[in-house]
């Protein structure tokens, strides 16, 4: 059990028997009001978000949760598929809880992963990634009504805006938050 | 905050204080100074306090308390029959959250007008916003008010009527159908509401003017009246680009019911602190014999530093006080 009033961002409680994660929380005192905390929760499993606010008092359900690490091996369109890679067991998730992440996961690569028992709650990116250009558009000369960007396709298929220097088959990193380019890598 | 920011929101404050205390002694009010140093309080079972000791060789030692506002002294003056009065404080609450919407230590501003209604005190706040205002405000922040009721809010934003939803067990059916989780069956129809009105309709209410939400339920206990035939009391908070700035009541003077209040407030307090080490402030408990010559009044408490944070469009407490308590800490 924990009081409500310690609950931080990325805690992860289980409400209803249903993990989740704390995404953002904010301390409210109401005119006349004891001290309450308005929560905002994510079940990673099913991406449900819900919003809750408990008396800073109030008990809430702490779950324990440990980091593994897993091998992405690939995604069928509808399901990531990986393995964890101290048992080898392969598991399924449903694309849908972890959107945008077929852009930013490489095939073959290793990522922490919080698991609440057997089930899969955050797949946890690095915030800064080095991708390979694997499409670039041509740069038009004298163009910098963009202000000289363009646009160009990272081997994951993450299209991004960076500058018009950028060729394919060079590597650029990538802020994985934002999905926004941030410098050229020289390899 | 780096010196110049800091130069400009101390002239600002400046600028600010000496609009309003002309604007009050324009109409006459009259600007009072009552201590921050209390040995009673008015028991606020939501509010915690901070104490100190008097310590001395040639009196008995006593606990005093700094102010959570200094309603306590101002109301007395009302009753000896001081005409309209101001006053700018420095007020103490304590295990407030601290960050970008609380100090610990704060500034407000209270003013009772004599003679006077909740509804005269909408007029008054917005003539005085309007007269007072720092150049470059943004319009968001000036008059004129929207006004809309707490069930008009309720019914908009969470769709509960509680015109209907009078039982706890109404309301807690409502709470749980919206899918809060931590809502208990045997709490206060009170903090069921809070629960409610915290999630779902204060983090939506429109910021595009101040905010008047008017007639608070009746079963939030405080010093103001009832309204007659509705279970609501006559009392509003305002919020300005979200943020809550204000408090007002028409007071109550039934000497009765405030004797009732401060022996719930205090029990529940007693109650609820026994067993911790949070301060249980001393009361005096002759203090409803005041009321036997209150007159008509309405109150109103703004958050001094809140209000010129509105006005300077900052969106941190701590930009505009000197010396924030979280540096204090650090």
């Amino acid at each position: 059990m924990i009081k409500a009033g310690q609950i931080e961002k990325g805690t992860a409680l289980l409400i209803k028997g249903q993990p989740f994660v704390c995404i953002d929380r904010e301390f409210v005192n109401p005119g006349k009001g004891s001290a309450f905390v308005r929560l905002k929760l994510k079940n990673p499993g099913t991406g449900q978000i819900l919003a809750e606010t408990m008396k800073s008092q109030d008990n809430a359900e702490e779950i324990t949760v440990e980091d593994r690490d897993c091998q992405y091996l690939y995604n069928d369109g509808s399901s990531f598929h990986l393995m964890l890679t101290d048992t080898y067991d392969q598991l399924e998730v449903p694309m849908a809880n972890f959107p945008d992440f077929e852009y930013l996961m490489k095939d073959g690569d290793t990522y922490r992963c919080t698991f609440w028992e057997t089930q899969l709650l955050d797949i946890q990116i690095p915030s800064k990634v080095v991708y390979l250009v694997t499409e670039a558009e041509e740069a038009v000369k004298g163009d910098t009504v963009q202000g000289a960007t363009k646009y160009v396709t990272t081997e994951c298929g993450l299209k991004v805006r960076c500058p018009i220097f950028i060729k394919q088959g060079e590597k650029i990193r990538i802020n994985t938050e934002t999905k926004e380019y941030l410098e050229r890598v020289n390899s | 905050m780096n010196n110049i920011d800091k130069i400009k929101a101390v002239k600002n404050r400046s600028i600010l204080y000496t609009n309003i205390r002309k604007f009050f002694n324009d109409k006459d009010y009259l600007e009072v100074s009552t201590p921050t140093l209390s040995s009673t309080l008015i028991p606020e079972a939501t509010i915690d306090n901070f104490s100190t000791q008097f310590i001395s060789d040639f009196y008995p030692n006593k606990e005093l308390y700094m102010i959570p506002s200094p309603e306590v002294f101002m109301k007395q003056l009302i009753s000896e029959g001081y005409p309209s009065i101001y006053q700018f404080s420095k007020c103490f609450r304590n295990s407030e959250q601290i960050g970008k919407q609380h100090n610990i230590e704060f500034s407000m501003l209270e003013y009772y007008s004599n003679g006077m209604n909740e509804q005269d005190s909408i007029e008054l706040t917005s003539e005085m916003i309007e007269k007072t205002h720092l150049k470059g405000t943004p319009d968001w922040a000036l008059p004129p008010f929207n006004k809309m009721s707490i069930n008009e809010a309720m019914i908009k934003y969470a769709n509960i009527d509680l015109d209907k939803n009078q039982r706890q067990s109404d309301l807690y059916e409502k709470a749980i159908k919206l899918g809060l989780s931590s809502v208990n069956k045997h709490e206060s129809w009170e903090s069921t509401f809070n629960r409610i009105f915290l999630t779902f309709v204060e983090p939506n209410l429109p910021q595009e003017k101040p905010l008047v939400l008017y007639d608070y339920p009746k079963q939030i206990d405080c010093l103001a009246t009832n309204q007659m035939n509705y279970p609501y009391k006559k009392r509003w908070e305002m919020y300005i680009g979200g943020l809550e700035i204000a408090n007002c009541y028409d007071e109550m003077k039934d000497e009765e019911k405030i004797k009732e209040y401060y022996r719930k407030e205090y029990m529940t307090i007693v109650n609820e602190r026994s067993s911790s080490s949070r301060v249980i402030p001393d009361i005096d408990d002759q203090y409803y014999e005041f009321f036997k010559s209150f007159p008509q009044c309405s109150g109103v408490a703004i958050g001094m530093d809140r209000l010129l944070m509105s006005q300077m469009n900052i969106d941190s407490i701590e930009g505009v006080i000197l010396f924030p308590f979280s540096d204090m800490i650090r």
